[in-house]
C-alpha cells in the first residue's frame, strides 16, 4: 500500500519534471522559434502545447506577437511642386514570422531602427508624388489625405514584405505641420483673410440693416396710401349721402342760401373777433332814432 | 517549486524505510521499535501534508471575476472554449491550476478617458500658472515651432472665383484639445492583439492596460484628428460643430476595427479650440464686427417694427400681405381693416367723422328748411328779419369787441384807428376803415 502510493508519486514527479524538459507552451500573445543546436528549425505561430528535445539540443525563443506602435521622427519633406511640409508618421506593427524576424533583426529595438529608415523612405516617396493641394484644399472634394496615407501603407507593406518577419497593421500621419518661417506667412494670410471677412461682415450688416429699414419705410408709405385711399372713399361716401338731403333744399333755394350764409357767419365770428358796424345796421338804427311805428290795421 | 521540495522528501523517506521492512520478521529491540514508531508517525504526517497540498493545489483554481470584468482562460497557452463560452462572466470560476490553465481578466466595463493635448501651443510652466491668475500679456513668438507647438491644419474657405495661379491650397492653423473615452468591447481580440506590459508586483492589470494602450490610442486619435481637420474650415472648427468630433470618432473606430484591437470608442470630444494667439487681434475684430452688424440688423428690425406699428398697428404686416395677395377674400381683408391701428386708423377715423358730420349737417339743414318753409311762405319778410336779427344777436354776443360807428354825411370818408390790445393772445393790429 505504502509502496504503491510512493511509486505513483515518484512516477508523477518524474513525469512532471520530464514534461518541463521536453515540452513548452506558446501563449495566445506569442509566437516561438525552436532552434536545434543553435540553428532555427521550427517556427510556431499558433498557441498551444508543444514538444521539443531537452535543453542542450533544442532551445526555444519566444516573441511577443501583439501589435506595437512605433513613431518615426518628425521630418521635413517636400510635396510635388516643392512645398515643404513636416509630417510625423506612426506605424502599428507586429512580429508575424518569428523565423524571418529572428534572422533579420532579432530584437524589437533593431526592428524599429530598420522600420525608421523604411518609413522615412516611404514617406518621402509618397508625399513627393502628391501636390500640397491634395493634403489641404479649399475645395474639400480635392483633398486626398486619406488616400495618401493608404498609399503610404501599401508602399511600406510592399517594402517590408518578407524582409523582416514584420507585419504592418496600419499607419497614419499624426502631425501635419509647416516650418517655422512658413507659419509666419500663414499667420499673415490668416490675418488678411480675417480682415477681409471683417469688412465683408460689416458691409453685409449695413446692407441688411438698410434694406430692412427701407423695406419698412416703403411698407409704411404703402399702408398709409392705402389707408388714405380708403379714407377718401369714406369721405366721398359721406358727401354722396349728404347730397341726398340737398334735394330737399330745392324747394326754396334762396331761403336755403340765406340760411347757409347765416350759419356760416355765426361760425366765422365765433371767437376773438372784433366787429365794426355802421349805426345804420339793424338793430343799431335804434341808437340813432326811434322807429316810426304805426299799428297796422 | 514548492511542490518539488515536498516531493523530494518522500524519496529520502523511502530509502530510510527499506531496511526497516526487511528486518520486520526479526525480534525488535526497544530502540528499533521506537524508531519504527517514529517513522510511521512521520509518514502519516507526510501523507496529511500531501493531501493538504493537493487540496490547496486544486483550490487555487478558484478565481473570481469582478463585476466590471470578463475573463479568458488559456489552456496550455491557447484560449479555451468556443464562441460565447470563451468568455467567463463575473462570478466565481474554477480552472485547472497553473501550469495547465491561466485566467486573464480584462476590465471590459471600465470607461477610460484620455486627454489629447498635443495640438495645443507650447506653454511654459509659468504661462500655465498665469492662466489661472490674472491675465498678463506675454510676448508671443510670431512663429510656431513645429516640434514644440502643436496645431492642426484646416482648409481655407472655398473661393467663389478662381484667381489666376490660385491652387486652392491655402490653409489655416488652429489649436485644439480633445478627449477620448474608450472601452474594451472585445476582450479576446484585445488580449490577443494589443501589446500590454507585464504586470509587476504591486500593479493592477487594469492600470497596466491603460498605461500600455495609451501610446497606441494617442497616435491613432491624433492621426484621425489630422485627417479629419483638413476637411473643415477654421470657422467650422471654431464654431465647435458636433460633426467634427463625430468625423474623428468614425475615423478612429474604423482604424481600431481594422487592426482588430477590440477597443470601442465611447466618445470623442473637442474640449477646447482656438485660433493661434498670433492672429488673436484680427479674429476678435472679426467677432466684434459680426456682433456689431448683428446689432445693426436687430436695431433695423426694431425700427421696422416700430414704424409699421405706428403706421398701422400690429396687424400692419398681415394687412399688407393680404392686400398684395389676390387670393385673400374680401371678408378677410375687411376683418383686417377693422383691426387697424396707428396713423392709418386715424386717417380712416377722421374720414368717418367727416362723413357723419357732413351727412348730419345736411340732414339738419334740410329739416330746418322744411320746418320754417310754411311760415316763410306766409310771412316772408318777418321770418327773414327774425332769422337775420337772431343771427346778429348771437354773433354780437360772442364777439369780443363791438364798435358802432355813426356814418357822417360829409364829402370825405372817415378814418378810424382802433388799437386792440386787451386780449394778450391777439396781436396789436390796426383796423382801418374808409367810408
Amino acid at each position: 500500500m505504502k509502496n504503491i502510493t510512493v511509486t505513483i508519486f515518484i512516477i508523477l514527479l518524474v513525469a512532471v519534471l520530464g514534461l518541463y524538459l521536453i515540452s513548452f507552451q506558446v501563449r495566445e500573445t506569442e509566437s516561438a522559434l525552436v532552434t536545434t543546436f543553435g540553428k532555427p528549425t521550427r517556427q510556431i505561430t499558433e498557441p498551444g502545447w508543444y514538444f521539443k528535445w531537452p535543453a542542450p539540443i533544442q532551445q526555444i525563443y519566444k516573441f511577443d506577437s501583439r501589435m506595437r506602435v512605433f513613431e518615426a521622427d518628425v521630418g521635413e519633406t517636400t510635396t510635388k511642386g516643392a512645398v515643404p511640409i513636416i509630417v510625423n508618421t506612426y506605424v502599428v506593427w507586429r512580429i508575424a514570422e518569428p523565423l524571418a524576424f529572428f534572422n533579420a533583426v532579432g530584437t524589437v529595438k533593431e526592428a524599429q531602427s530598420k522600420l525608421l529608415s523604411q518609413i522615412s523612405d516611404t514617406q518621402n516617396n509618397v508625399i513627393g508624388r502628391h501636390s500640397f493641394g491634395e493634403f489641404v484644399n479649399s475645395d474639400p472634394a480635392k483633398i486626398r489625405f486619406e488616400q495618401i496615407q493608404d498609399e503610404m501603407l501599401s508602399d511600406l507593406k510592399q517594402a517590408i514584405k518578407g524582409n523582416y518577419g514584420i507585419e504592418i497593421k496600419t499607419l497614419g500621419i499624426r502631425q501635419l505641420k509647416v516650418s517655422e518661417d512658413v507659419s509666419k506667412d500663414v499667420f499673415e494670410r490668416m490675418r488678411a483673410e480675417r480682415n477681409r471677412k471683417t469688412e465683408a461682415t460689416i458691409a453685409q450688416g449695413n446692407a441688411e440693416a438698410t434694406r430692412i429699414k427701407a423695406d419698412a419705410d416703403s411698407k409704411k408709405t404703402e399702408l398709409l396710401a392705402v389707408a388714405e385711399a380708403r379714407a377718401k372713399a369714406i369721405r366721398g361716401q359721406g358727401d354722396a349721402e349728404a347730397a341726398q338731403f340737398y334735394k330737399l333744399l330745392e324747394e326754396d333755394p334762396d331761403l336755403a342760401m340765406f340760411l347757409r350764409d347765416v350759419e356760416a357767419l355765426k361760425k366765422i365770428l365765433q371767437e376773438r373777433s372784433t366787429v365794426v358796424l355802421s349805426a345804420d345796421t339793424e338793430p343799431f338804427k335804434l341808437l340813432k332814432e326811434m322807429p316810426a311805428l304805426t299799428p297796422k290795421k | 517549486m514548492t511542490d518539488e521540495t515536498y516531493k523530494n522528501n518522500p524519496n529520502e523517506q523511502e530509502q530510510a524505510q527499506q531496511p526497516e521492512s526487511d528486518s520486520g520478521n526479526q525480534p525488535l529491540d526497544a530502540a528499533g521499535r521506537s524508531l519504527s514508531e517514529a517513522l510511521r508517525i512521520s509518514f502519516i504526517i507526510l501523507k496529511v501534508i500531501m493531501i493538504v497540498l493537493v487540496v490547496v493545489f486544486l483550490a487555487s483554481g478558484f478565481r473570481t471575476v469582478a463585476s466590471d470584468e470578463q475573463a479568458l482562460v488559456l489552456r496550455f497557452g491557447k484560449i479555451r472554449g468556443v464562441g460565447e463560452g470563451r468568455l467567463l462572466n463575473p462570478g466565481l470560476h474554477w480552472v485547472f491550476p497553473y501550469p495547465i490553465d491561466e485566467i486573464v481578466k480584462i476590465p471590459v466595463a471600465k470607461k477610460v478617458n484620455l486627454a489629447i493635448n498635443s495640438f495645443w501651443y507650447y506653454q511654459s510652466q509659468q504661462e500655465i500658472l498665469q492662466q489661472e491668475g490674472p491675465k498678463k500679456r506675454t510676448r508671443i513668438n510670431p512663429k510656431l515651432n513645429p516640434i514644440r507647438d502643436g496645431y492642426c491644419i484646416t482648409r481655407s474657405e472655398k473661393q467663389d472665383r478662381v484667381l489666376a495661379g490660385f491652387t486652392g491650397s491655402d490653409y489655416n492653423i488652429v489649436h485644439c484639445k480633445w478627449q477620448l473615452t474608450y472601452q474594451i468591447d472585445d476582450p479576446e481580440r484585445f488580449f490577443r492583439n494589443v501589446y500590454t506590459e507585464n504586470v509587476k508586483p504591486g500593479e493592477s492589470y487594469t492600470d497596466i492596460i491603460v498605461k500600455s494602450v495609451t501610446p497606441l490610442l494617442e497616435k491613432l486619435i491624433e492621426g484621425a484628428v489630422v485627417t479629419a481637420m483638413v476637411n473643415y474650415t477654421i470657422d467650422e472648427a471654431i464654431s465647435s460643430q458636433a460633426r467634427i468630433p463625430k468625423h474623428v470618432e468614425k475615423l478612429l473606430q474604423e482604424k481600431l476595427d481594422k487592426i482588430e484591437s477590440g477597443i470601442m470608442v465611447v466618445s470623442v470630444q473637442l474640449t477646447d479650440i482656438t485660433w493661434p494667439r498670433q492672429v488673436d487681434k484680427a479674429f476678435w475684430a472679426s467677432i466684434r464686427a459680426s456682433q456689431e452688424s448683428q446689432k445693426q440688423i436687430t436695431e433695423a428690425r426694431t425700427y421696422a417694427e416700430n414704424i409699421l406699428n405706428e403706421a398701422a398697428g400690429p396687424v400692419a404686416a398681415e394687412l399688407l400681405a393680404a392686400l398684395r395677395d389676390e387670393t385673400v377674400s374680401e371678408q378677410k381683408k375687411e376683418l383686417l381693416w377693422l383691426q387697424l391701428a396707428g396713423a392709418a386708423q386715424e386717417k380712416i377715423a377722421q374720414a368717418r367723422a367727416y362723413r357723419t358730420k357732413v351727412v348730419e349737417d345736411a340732414k339738419a339743414n334740410a329739416e330746418y328748411l322744411k320746418k320754417i318753409l310754411p311760415e316763410y311762405r306766409k310771412r316772408p319778410q318777418l321770418v327773414v328779419q327774425k332769422i337775420y336779427q337772431d343771427a346778429i344777436e348771437y354773433i354780437l354776443n360772442n364777439v369780443d369787441e363791438k364798435m358802432i360807428i355813426q356814418p357822417t354825411k360829409g364829402t370825405k370818408g372817415t378814418e378810424i384807428r382802433v388799437l386792440l390790445n386787451r386780449d394778450p393772445t391777439i396781436k396789436k393790429s390796426e383796423v382801418r376803415s374808409k367810408k
